[in-house]
């Protein structure tokens, strides 16, 4: 019968009505806590440090590596540096131990560990070489073993193609944060498996999403031309990154070292440099032949690295806006997440798509 | 009967909502007077290890132009 799975006194109209009424109930309480615009009225006056851009040559020998695998949407190292994991289109998330031996076939090592439904969007190590969180166009996020490829947890909730992750720094405890086109960020508690907030204020698909380097809060940017930093305890969404001049979609965003400054990659094929706490524009780049489709800044938090759909991986020192940008390191084939390990310059990876 | 498939779903779907909903109307919040201040305090505590806002001097730099050698 129709009633089946219902408890007494419940139709679909009233779980309707009791949804509309929570949604609002929650609203209003985000609400009473805004007592002040972020960062306006408690802001107060600190010396700007400054920023110097340095016309330069990479010395360091860069080790860039090529994924054999077909259609490469998402690649990430694992934090021993000794394994690289990848995947797109095949649905699937593999893992290749690096090697440096010209006689070993890196693909003959290959491990499929994640296995999606859709396209996968996004890969990240957990804390150890043993565990990968993956993101997917099927909607859901999951956690897997390596070793055994076994699926560890799985994250449903998003209404659509999910685009994007993060992982908590890990001093912050077991959560994460993704991004979709349904619009939503939602931060998740690894373990259970549960949504642990959701944050729908953009306009369109959120692209890319980026813990705040305390944990505390995460920057997310969208196709609605805008970036915006949410506040995890406060619940909501405390500043919003755009320009009227602004109106393509924001693709990458990334934290500087002390959270001050936030670089987002657009499809205008800029760079744009944010004062995270005042809200304005602080420099702009130049130098993409097309899309910005992503960037990462190094750990150790001295360069910035955009990769582009001109076939080029941009590598900077420091930004400023009268000066032009710094030279460029050109690596051939990709677009897709560069990642640093441990410092700088010492090695860019990118995944070949064909075209 | 169909009807009854599709409304099983239905009902399913929303009582998840709710749920999820409720979970997340309990959830603890704090004022943003407070955690836009503790945003700003990490800012300020770690501005100057942050080498792409004071940047890097140049002996630091390995990205700097290397000078030419000119032989006397």
């Amino acid at each position: 019968m129709a009633n089946e799975g219902l408890r007494d006194n419940e139709t679909l109209s009233s779980l309707k009505n009791e949804s509309e009424t929570l949604k609002c109930k929650l609203e209003e309480e985000r609400a009473k806590l805004h007592d002040v615009e972020p960062f306006l009225s408690v802001f107060f006056f600190q010396q700007d440090g400054k920023v110097i851009v340095w016309d330069a040559f990479t010395t360091n020998k860069e080790h860039a590596v090529t994924m054999p695998c077909t259609w490469v949407m998402a690649c990430a190292y694992a934090p021993s540096g000794c394994a690289i994991a990848c995947g797109g289109l095949d649905n699937k998330c593999s893992v290749y131990p690096l090697t440096f031996d010209k006689n070993e076939n890196m693909a003959a090592k290959k491990k499929s560990v994640a296995m999606h439904t859709n396209y996968l969007s996004a890969c990240s190590f957990t804390n150890s070489d043993m565990q990968i969180l993956t993101s997917s166009g099927d909607g859901t996020c999951a956690l897997w073993d390596v070793e055994s490829g076994q699926l560890l947890q799985s994250f449903h909730g998003h209404a659509a193609d999910v685009l994007c992750l993060d992982l908590a720094p890990s001093e912050t405890g077991n959560t994460f944060v993704s991004g979709g086109c349904d619009k939503k960020a939602m931060v998740w508690d690894l373990r259970s498996g549960q949504c642990i907030q959701s944050f729908e204020t953009h306009d369109s698909d959120i692209n890319s999403v980026r813990y705040y380097p305390s944990g505390d809060a995460f920057a997310s940017a969208s196709d609605d031309a805008t970036c915006r930093l949410y506040d995890l305890r406060a619940d909501r969404e405390v500043a919003i990154y755009s320009k009227e001049s602004i109106i393509f979609g924001a693709s990458s965003v990334d934290f500087s070292l002390s959270g001050r400054l936030l670089f987002t990659g657009y499809n205008d094929y800029t760079i744009n440099v944010w004062d995270v706490l005042k809200g304005t524009r602080v420099s702009i780049l130049f130098g993409h032949e097309n899309r910005v489709s992503t960037l990462r800044v190094s750990p150790d938090g001295t360069a910035f690295c955009s990769g582009s759909w001109d076939h080029t991986l941009r590598v900077a020192v420091g930004h400023q806006r009268t000066r032009p940008p710094a030279k460029f390191i050109f690596h051939s084939g990709p677009e897709r997440p560069p990642q640093f390990i441990k410092s700088s310059a010492t090695a860019i990876i990118h995944a070949d798509s064909p075209c | 009967m169909s009807g009854t498939v599709c409304s099983s779903g239905a009902v399913t779907q929303a009582q998840r909502a709710v749920e999820q909903l409720r979970l997340e109307a309990a959830t603890e919040r704090i004022k943003i007077s407070k955690a836009a201040t503790e945003l700003m305090l990490y800012c300020q505590e770690n501005c100057r290890q942050d080498p792409l806002l004071s940047g890097v001097p140049a002996s630091a730099n390995p990205f700097k132009d290397k000078k030419t050698c000119i032989l006397l």
